[in-house]
């Protein structure tokens, strides 16, 4: 459906919109050319118009903080949440969502995520370069391969016309001097990021940058750059580390009592920041956190005694061990970063307890620790090996609840710790008055393991719906609203219209085993599996 | 969620040998059984190392003597079989001599009580298939176990377990120019010496014929003619197990489930019901394109246990592939069938872990459900399995408790 001119339409962030407006039933991930247009015209002139309103209405709202509204509505305005609670009134011109029988929950953070989620396949200049990548699967749009753009100007990146066509088409939204250079990389349209918008991801760490997966546009795409700096406790390094520490400290130090005296003293000399390491400088003043990647007992209290004496909190990324000095981690008001799943092996040449346990999660929040949850695959795994990668990303969750975690520390795992770490938890990370309007719609409870997300949305905008992509619409499809219903969406509201508008399916969970449409099975030899096992 | 009924039941199990049986009292029981498979409040009444009764705690009586365990809002159900895995002992489990090793038997490498199988236990695993790896075309003999137990003979359920064969990729990889055509044919020729070997020691035994030398190679195929064993096929893509049910199922009418299923092997699956061959599914658990193999999904992330239902296919299991991945989301690979659409109104994923396996590997008279008579594997569980957040907090192996997460959690 997308030839680069109609991306560049599509840059106006309007389109996610159509969502709503087209009718449920048409073919799946593609809309028809002139809607389209119609719809565009449409939308820009709304938007002259004035403020950008959109409604969550009717659902189960669990907003993150610990309340549960049942039967809420969310209301955003230009992106951000306005009002949460019920009776909330809705102008006339705001889209309108109709979550009722339906969960909402905050977006999903994703504290660690493969680059390929927002990277496409125009972010890195080799991949361009190399025609080859023109004919690998993973790298046109799999979820509308009918309308493969990556192929529009001859199937080969080899000719960049296409991929200058879209630059150019992105680039205009903003002035490209200003914006970060990670902006340059994403790819709006990248496979992988529907997908990971299908498991509720809204935000992820992109190769430090923290990412809001914006769909179709990309101002704004970089919420925080390096909040997050990654430091070694190797054995040989550590000395190097603490000279760096207490050099920084020194400085500071010298700096406050400058700060203090240069309006008494005016012959006071600035100190010398030389030798001073601005990745430990900005750790002490508190403006990022210093990530350890950490899983033994012993690494585990070093860094939590190291952290304790220069005065930062550390992230221990792994943590394996944690739950058997949780005590320790919970004082030093350690973050961790926890694959639940993951093991490690007791030493047995000890007598103390080691090695992973299931409950490490439950432990470690027990004991103060922040706890951040992420998969073992941070990336999109397609191999057909479910439930450990991002795609799959409540599920591990869920295993630190199997391990005593309650099903709310399990949420905030996935949700607001990931944000503090990233730096966005003003932002993202719950659901409340002021923060960004980044949202999913689930028909259950979304750490259950049969839960699909329905609708993501991200600024205030649906950038997915279930229904209307290939990958999971065919899996219990979501009963079809009334087309009156939908019809009166977009339109200005008639009388008796709310009514009508509300009448939703109250049993989104058991959806009727359809799936009318035949198998076309597909001719040939199976070549190549990537048969893997023993 | 996590209930306590350690200190209980160490009195209740304490006491060796005359066992005053035990009787399990508990919200819900999954029995697997065809009548009443799910029975709440039920209770759970196990002697000498077997399940006595299974009923409603309302109608059933505690028997004088017997010790009495209340899990509370726990459940319980069959303890989970795994019919592919390859931690049951070392893990060198592809001796690649020839294209055909049926005479290689893994029973010989077993280590019991291992870490690995330790953490499955604990998952609720307790029978398994340890079989060789599919690097060539005969991989040789599995051996059917029990996970908790401490020697090899108290482990064992049967021996020969399975014949492994493997087709698809693996075996191509035992040398060059070994395609579809040539393992296959390696296959279809070691079983019709098998057929042979066999058809000459039944002759004998029937006085119709002189005495066969004996054949270490071609042993195991007595069993598998004689019913007492199946094939174990790794077999997985659509054409490939094609070839399997027409070679092991049709031409030899040996008893044959399709393991390590995944893939678009479900395309064929209403072929796979005719002949009444499970499919016993896992590692991959969804399929989202497959085009390179002949078969493109449109884009859409197809769940192989749904796809198999939907073919009108009524025998799948799941099965890990340990330690392809770990033994202990046995259950996650049930649960993922669910979330990929698999019917679970009929408890398909439980059946999955327990009765489809035992009724795939002719176990089904000892394990796979709770019924009377059986084999008393019974786990105790804080909801359904396929929800990776219910923990599994006792299992007990013919009746003995071999795990308690409240003495150790392992998992």
């Amino acid at each position: 459906m997308k030839s680069p001119k109609s991306l560049a339409a599509a840059a106006a962030p309007f389109l996610a919109f159509l969502a709503l407006a087209a009718p449920p039933a048409v073919s799946f991930g593609s809309i028809d050319d002139d809607e389209k247009k119609k719809d565009d015209e449409e939308e820009a002139e709304e938007e002259e118009e004035g403020d950008k309103w959109f409604a969550i209405v009717g659902g189960d709202v669990h907003t993150g903080t610990g309340a549960v509204l049942r039967g809420a509505t969310v209301l955003s305005k230009n992106g951000k949440i306005e009002e949460i609670g019920y009776n909330v009134f809705i102008p006339e011109d705001a889209e309108t969502l109709d979550a009722g029988g339906y969960r909402v929950y905050p977006g999903l953070v994703a504290v660690q995520a493969s680059s390929r989620i927002s990277r496409g396949v125009f972010g890195s200049a080799e991949l361009a370069a190399d025609p080859d990548h023109g004919h690998d699967p993973h790298a046109s749009d799999p979820l509308h391969p009918d309308d493969d753009w990556s192929k529009a100007g001859d199937t080969s990146f080899g000719d960049d016309s296409a991929y200058e066509e879209l630059e150019e088409a992105v680039e205009g939204a903003a002035d490209p001097k200003d914006r970060p250079d990670f902006e340059h990389s994403f790819d709006p349209f990248s496979s992988y990021l529907v997908m990971a918008l299908s498991a509720g991801i809204t935000t992820a760490d992109q190769s430090g940058t923290a990412a809001k997966l914006k769909r179709y546009e990309i101002d704004g795409v970089a919420m925080k750059e390096k909040h997050m700096d990654n430091f070694s406790w190797s054995s040989s390094g550590r000395a190097g580390l603490r000279e760096k520490f207490d050099r920084a400290s020194e400085y500071l130090r010298e700096l406050a009592e400058y700060e203090k005296k240069k309006k008494k003293d005016k012959e006071l000399k600035e100190p010398d920041s030389k030798g001073v390491d601005s990745k430990v400088r900005s750790v002490l003043e508190g403006k990022t956190l210093a990530k350890f990647s950490a899983n033994s007992r012993e690494d585990l209290l070093g860094i939590a005694r190291f952290a304790q004496e220069y005065g930062f909190r550390p992230v221990l990324q792994g943590c394996r061990e944690g739950w058997t000095v949780a005590d320790e981690l919970g004082r030093a008001g350690a973050y961790a970063i926890v694959t639940p799943r993951s093991r490690r092996a007791k030493d047995e040449r000890l007598v103390r307890e080691g090695g992973s346990s299931i409950e490490n999660a439950a432990i470690l929040h027990r004991h103060g620790v922040q706890v951040a949850i992420i998969p073992s695959n941070t990336s999109i795994d397609l191999g057909g090996i479910t439930g450990r990668d991002l795609l799959h990303f409540p599920v591990e969750a869920g295993f630190a609840v199997r391990g005593g975690l309650s099903n709310e520390a399990a949420l905030a795992g996935i949700t607001i710790i990931p944000a503090r770490l990233l730096g966005v938890d003003h932002r993202v990370g719950t659901l409340e008055v002021g923060k960004d309007c980044d949202a999913i719609v689930t028909d259950g409870d979304v750490l259950h393991y049969q839960t699909f997300v329905q609708w993501t949305v991200v600024h205030g905008k649906i950038v997915y719906d279930k229904q209307d992509e290939l990958l999971f619409h065919h899996i219990r499809p979501r009963p079809e609203p009334e087309p009156e219903a939908v019809e009166e969406v977009d339109v200005e509201a008639p009388e008796g219209g709310e009514e009508e508008g509300e009448e939703d399916e109250e049993e989104p969970e058991e959806g009727e085993e359809e799936e009318g449409e035949g198998e076309e099975e597909g001719e040939g030899e199976g070549e190549e599996g990537d048969e893997d096992g023993r | 969620m996590l209930a306590s009924p350690a200190a209980l039941l160490l009195l209740a199990i304490a006491a060796p040998a005359e066992e005053p049986g035990l009787a399990l009292r508990c919200a819900k029981a999954l029995t697997c059984a065809d009548e009443a498979p799910v029975i709440d409040r039920a209770l759970v009444l196990v002697k000498d190392g077997k399940i006595e009764a299974v009923g409603s705690a309302a109608e059933l009586d505690v028997p004088d003597g017997y010790e009495e365990l209340d899990v509370g809002d726990l459940w319980v159900m069959p303890g989970m079989i795994d019919l592919h895995c390859h931690v049951g002992g070392t893990r060198d489990i592809n001796d690649m001599v020839y294209q055909c090793n049926p005479g290689v038997r893994v029973m010989t490498s077993v280590i019991p009580d291992n870490p690995a199988l330790r953490v499955g236990l604990a998952a609720g695993v307790t029978t398994v298939l340890f079989i060789p790896g599919s690097g060539t075309a005969v991989g040789g003999q599995g051996v059917l176990l029990k996970t908790g137990l401490t020697t090899f003979e108290e482990m064992l359920v049967r021996e020969p377990g399975s014949l492994k064969t493997a087709q698809g990729n693996n075996p191509k990889s035992y040398g060059e120019g070994c395609g579809p055509a040539l393992y296959n044919w390696h296959i279809t020729n070691i079983f019709r010496r098998g057929r042979a070997y066999f058809e000459a020691w039944e002759a004998f035994e029937n006085g119709e014929g002189p005495e066969p030398e004996r054949d270490i190679q071609l042993d195991v195929f007595r069993a598998l003619n004689a019913g007492e064993a199946q094939v174990s096929s790794h077999t997985q893509q659509h054409a490939v197990v094609q070839s399997t049910l027409r070679i092991q199922v049709r031409e030899f009418g040996i008893e044959t489930f399709i393991d390590h299923g995944s893939m678009d092997a479900f395309r064929g699956a209403h072929l796979a019901e005719e002949l009444e061959v499970p499919a016993i599914l896992g590692p991959r658990s969804a399929s989202w394109r497959s085009n390179s193999r002949g078969y493109d999904h449109d884009g859409r992330m197809m769940g192989m246990a749904a796809e198999y239902q939907k073919r009108g296919h009524t025998r799948i299991g799941f099965n890990t592939d340990s330690p392809v991945i770990p033994q202990e989301t046995l259950q996650l690979q049930a649960g993922m069938a669910a979330r990929y659409g698999l019917d679970d109104s009929g408890m398909e994923t439980v059946r999955g872990l327990t009765i489809v396996p035992a009724e795939a590997a002719g176990i089904d008279d000892r394990v796979g459900s709770l019924e009377p008579g059986k084999d008393a594997d019974v786990i105790v569980l804080t909801g359904h399995p396929g929800d990776p957040r219910t923990s599994v907090e006792l299992v007990f192996i013919e009746g003995e408790l071999v795990y308690d997460a409240e003495e150790e959690r392992r998992w």
